[in-house]
């Protein structure tokens, strides 16, 4: 623009201006209009829409896939073409060179045009970038949710890496039959944390599958991560995911989705590394998944591996149902049917069902449509439900998995069934431990424990089954077999006979019985000896129980409160009432017994440890390392040692076996593990420290 | 009686002379594409109206923002409304700013002797963007705290000085209760600031030398 | 003629141009007044009943002390808060409830047996059983909580 031109745009812009509006009302109340629009527009959005407001934000949560505000998302969708070191040119350089461009726009565009026409360059170039970022935004729309994985990652891996690549690097491999997930949820080996506490279940089963197929997770993330998030999927049913990845967009959930027909978009593989991510092979959880809700929680199988395995695999008719006519009457199977078909019609038909039919179906109720048909399958019996074919379905990894487990589970003991079945059948009359106590049925008589050495040794396998099964009439014990009209099976009775026998290794009660109907027979002393000693410290310094050498202890009770607490028991402790067992005069000898312990013990006594000279060296040494600069108690100081911790005082005075820290010392602590963390301290040393708690913590 | 108020404030304030040098003055023949200039102003207007409303109740830390945001929505009366309102107009404002920046130059209004006003819109521009970029983080949601997360990364690419940019940004190396504080602070106190001067700028441009004419096809 | 019609229009466009002007003042001004005003308008949470405690634990005819915690909210903030009574009873049956604020400036009474009163710390502030004043300078007798006995538990009515 010369000189001449700027006259001459001046010139025809005055002119322009003359024969123009005044500005109010006549273009202001334009400028009005559009803003009361405007205006409307915001609050229909408010009112309509809302200003949307997330969950909270939550930095652990690395699954959250970012999308910015819809202004930012062409710049976003910009970054995905230009990957790795290119990056640099989609942030950086372009960005910079168009708003270089814009700023510098007059002095670019110098022609004394002003007509859009007559500049068909600068229009030109604004249209395409007008267009370039609206393209680019729709497609970042389209292509939801934008590149989280550029930033973030396969959500999965992040897992792994935040929680387990610490200590086991970038992979694990683990044998087939592991059953991973209960690994992770419940921690196994040394060092490693029960990660339950810190991770959903699904997060689990997503590590799991990422463990034993990472290549599944990428897949993952590339493929369904768009729509799907690791952990709504994992451990879903196999039969469903099969289908999703078989039938691609005529699955039925995926219909009418712009998505692929996986069987083309991945190989063989690959889809099965997909399926192994997302049910990891992982005995197990496959068994509870998949077969649990025909064959019960009870693992029972004879045969070798290659004949399990052909079962599984082919699926079938396999398992043969006993003809229930020989064994129910007809009303019973009437009932039976009614229940089978709608069980609120028959209610009665419940505890039928529960009596014979949970063994194997669990307490999934078959569906029959027609009574008359149900009656004919339950009385006649014979293979009579369908199992899938599960070679079809699950992939040999998960086939592995699933075999191995079911036969490490049915050779194993069933511990944990014979404890649960335990608990549920026979702990009323014989106690959580079976030391026994009052017999509910016949007054007067009191049930003798049966976790003692001497009952355990003295009865065979052949004879516990015996009595569980038949029960024992005479003591008011009822049957409990089947055979015997009783609600458990042989293979329950079985568990429950081992989970007994498993006490024979560790008794929890090594009193016999009949001391109490011979009550004369042992003295204060030897009572002390069998009963009091295994919770209070054979010279009553305490162990789970508290100390009752200790001044703490011996100063605040009188000789009655001993009496009574001995004789009715702590109704807030293990400490049962001893009464019913013990004569008065029984009692007696063990208070005048427990007050010979507090006042000439051996060993150092009361006052003699001092903390300065004596616990405080062993805190120091063995304590101080993590204790004092990690935070939680501090083992630096008499003050810190008293006050500090995260669980309330750890030294409770007198009392060394209830003190966290005489617990933690001794393995008796209900929360956390035994410290140190490397292995318990000497002997000498804890004594020392019980002894210095015993003595009233003092400060000496 | 108001005509006796009206004289005896201008015999002091000479409010008239600025009535008519803005209100009163003729202006080119224009088509309703340039009142989006206005519409961005009074946006403008808007989100400092309804802004200042919502630090009324709003509480910049991370153990706060997200209750007085939802308490703002959820509990105030009429909270829904002004968040609302400070919510869609921050999309509004840059649909708006977008716009009027078309209309200019399609026009060729940014030409001689608009090139001042020309920067000062460009920069306003990048303000409006500044906004939307710290304004995200406030509500402290999930996608605030994410996006910024990505957003501040981004920055990060920078070429030499892209970690120095990241930690100033972010005042740390992590996102934290700092990084809310600071984006607080430019949110509220440094853009606005710019903002307004800009605005007093390019307004004062605009009536100083007047709204560009519809330019002709023959010139 | 002509000159007067223009003058309509732009009169008519004036008025327009602030008609809209103050609509939109007004619909941004009124919630405004209401969003700032609000929350001081908005009334006290409703009362309500407090288990404090068993009546097995109120000894006749000495006023026992009882704490429970109530949460009271604060714009979005929530804070747990201890509301202390004390309770007494001359047979088992009715029961009276009493603050253990002081009437004067709010300081913590408290009963003190032997003298069979309750006395005020900070301005020797002194009460009888059923909370008369009986010196000092407590302007009245200690607050009373309604109160209602279910299950042996006593409940006050509080917030």
């Amino acid at each position: 623009m010369n000189e001449q031109e700027r006259r001459q745009y001046l010139e025809e812009y005055h002119q322009a201006k003359e024969k123009g509006p005044s500005f109010y009302p006549e273009v202001v109340v334009k400028d009005a209009i559009v803003a009361l629009l405007v205006f409307l527009a915001l609050v229909a959005l408010a009112y309509i829409l809302g200003a949307p407001l997330e969950e909270r934000a939550n930095p652990a949560d690395t699954s959250y896939t970012p999308r910015p505000e819809w202004y930012f998302l062409f710049l976003f969708q910009l970054l995905k073409y230009f990957p790795g070191r290119l990056e640099v040119i989609g942030v950086f350089v372009i960005p910079t060179l168009m708003i270089a461009l814009l700023l510098f726009l007059p002095f670019i565009d110098r022609s004394a045009k002003r007509h859009a026409l007559s500049r068909p360059i600068i229009t030109g170039g604004t249209a395409l970038v007008v267009v370039a970022v609206g393209l680019l935004s729709v497609q970042a729309v389209r292509e939801t949710p934008p590149p989280a994985d550029t930033t973030l990652g396969d959500p999965t891996a992040t897992l792994y890496v935040s929680n387990c690549a610490g200590c086991h690097g970038p992979s694990i491999s683990v044998p087939p039959s592991t059953n991973l997930h209960a690994v992770i949820a419940q921690g196994k080996h040394e060092g490693m944390p029960a990660w339950s506490a810190d991770l959903t279940s699904d997060e689990i089963d997503a590590l799991a599958g990422f463990i034993v197929s990472p290549d599944g997770s990428r897949l993952f993330t590339e493929n369904c991560g768009e729509c799907h998030q690791a952990s709504e999927l994992v451990a879903s049913d196999p039969l469903e995911l099969r289908a999703a990845l078989q039938k691609g967009a005529d699955y039925a959930p995926h219909a009418g989705l712009p998505i692929p027909q996986w069987t083309e978009a991945l190989s063989a593989e690959e889809r099965t590394a997909l399926l192994n991510f997302l049910v990891a092979p992982d005995g197990q959880r496959l068994f509870a998944v998949n077969c649990a809700a025909c064959h019960g929680r009870s693992v029972s199988f004879s045969g070798d591996e290659s004949t399990l395995r052909q079962i599984i695999q082919q699926g079938g008719l396999h398992l043969e149902m006993p003809p229930w006519r020989e064994r129910l009457t007809s009303d019973e199977l009437d009932t039976l049917a009614n229940y089978v078909v709608d069980p609120s019609s028959a209610p009665e038909g419940q505890e039928l069902f529960s009596r014979f039919c949970t063994e194997c179906h669990g307490d999934r109720v078959p569906v029959v449509a027609d009574p008359a048909q149900a009656r004919q399958v339950i009385a006649s019996g014979g293979g009579h439900e369908t199992m899938p074919v599960w070679g079809d379905i699950l992939t040999p990894e998960q086939l592995d998995a699933l075999v191995s487990y079911t036969l490490e589970a049915s050779r194993g003991a069933p511990l944990e069934l014979g404890q649960d079945l335990f608990a549920q059948n026979c702990s009323t009359c014989h106690g959580d431990f079976g030391e026994g106590g009052p017999n509910p049925s016949r007054t007067d008589d009191i049930i003798a424990p049966i976790s003692s050495a001497e009952f355990l040794k003295t009865r065979d396998d052949a004879t516990l089954r015996a009595i569980v099964s038949q029960g024992q009439p005479n003591f008011g014990m009822s049957p409990f077999g089947t055979a015997h009209g009783g609600p458990l099976s042989d293979e329950e009775i079985d568990a429950l006979v081992a989970f007994i026998r498993s006490w024979e290794e560790k008794p929890p009660v090594e009193f016999p019985p009949e001391i109490a109907s011979r009550p004369l027979s042992i003295e204060g002393p030897d009572i002390y000896a069998e009963v009091c000693a295994q919770c209070h410290g054979d010279r009553g310094q305490g162990l789970i129980g508290p100390s009752l050498s200790g001044p703490g202890f011996q100063s605040a009770n009188t000789d009655d409160e001993i009496f009574n607490t001995i004789n009715v028991g702590h109704a807030a402790t293990a400490m049962i009432g001893w009464g019913e067992i013990l004569s008065a005069d029984q009692i007696h000898q063990l208070v005048s017994y427990i007050r010979q312990l507090g006042g000439g013990q051996t060993g150092p006594g009361p006052g003699e440890v001092s903390f300065k000279d004596d616990v405080l060296p062993i805190l120091e040494a063995k304590c101080g390392v993590c204790h004092g600069s990690l935070g939680g108690w501090d083992a630096a100081s008499y003050q810190s040692v008293m006050e500090s911790g995260d669980n309330g005082p750890v030294v409770i005075a007198g009392d060394g076996g209830g003190s966290l820290l005489g617990q933690k010392l001794l393995g008796t602590q209900t929360i956390g593990g035994l410290m140190p963390p490397g292995g318990e301290l000497p002997p000498s040393e804890v004594q020392t420290i019980l002894d210095w708690i015993a003595a009233g913590a003092p400060d000496n | 009686m108001a005509a006796r108020v009206s004289e005896w404030l201008d015999e002091r304030l000479g409010w008239r002379k600025v009535w008519e040098a803005i209100f009163l003055r003729k202006v080119p023949k224009t088509n309703w594409y340039y009142t989006l200039g206005s519409a961005a102003l009074f946006l403008a207007v808007n989100q400092i109206v309804t802004g200042i409303l919502l630090t009324i109740y709003y509480v910049p830390t991370p153990d706060h923002a997200y209750d007085s945001v939802q308490f703002i929505t959820g509990q105030v009366p009429a909270g829904w409304l002004i968040r609302g309102l400070h919510h869609w107009g921050a999309s509004a404002m840059v649909i708006l700013v977008g716009l009027h920046m078309l209309r200019v130059i399609v026009h060729g209004s940014y030409k001689y002797p608009r090139e001042v006003t020309w920067f000062t819109g460009v920069f306003l521009l990048l303000a409006v963007i500044g906004f939307g970029f710290t304004g995200y983080l406030l509500p402290w949601d999930q996608k605030a705290f994410w996006a910024t997360i990505v957003g501040t990364r981004i920055a990060a690419v920078t070429p030499l000085i892209g970690d120095w940019i990241l930690r100033v940004m972010r005042g740390g190396d992590e996102l934290s209760a700092v990084t809310l504080a600071r984006f607080f602070g430019v949110h509220v106190w440094v853009l606005p600031a710019a903002l307004l001067s800009l605005i007093l700028v390019h307004l004062y441009l605009v009536i100083r030398i007047g709204i560009s004419a519809l330019p002709k096809r023959g010139e | 003629m002509r000159e007067t019609k223009r003058f309509d229009r732009r009169q008519f466009l004036g008025a327009l141009t602030w008609g809209i002007g103050a609509l939109i003042s007004a619909g941004l001004g009124i919630p405004a007044v209401a969003y700032v005003i609000g929350p001081a308008l908005q009334r006290k949470e409703a009362q309500d009943w407090i288990r404090i405690g068993s009546t097995t634990k109120v000894e006749l005819g000495t006023p026992t002390l009882f704490k429970a915690r109530v949460t009271r909210r604060a714009g979005w903030i929530e804070n747990e808060e201890e509301l202390s009574a004390y309770v007494r009873t001359d047979n088992g049956r009715d029961f009276i409830a009493m603050s253990n604020i002081c009437t004067h400036l709010g300081c913590r009474v408290r009963w003190v047996s032997g003298e069979q009163k309750f006395f005020c710390p900070c301005h020797n502030g002194v009460f009888d059983k059923d909370g008369n004043v009986l010196a000092g300078p407590p302007p009245r007798a200690l607050d009373r909580f309604e109160i209602k006995v279910e299950d042996e538990q006593l409940f006050i009515l509080g917030g």
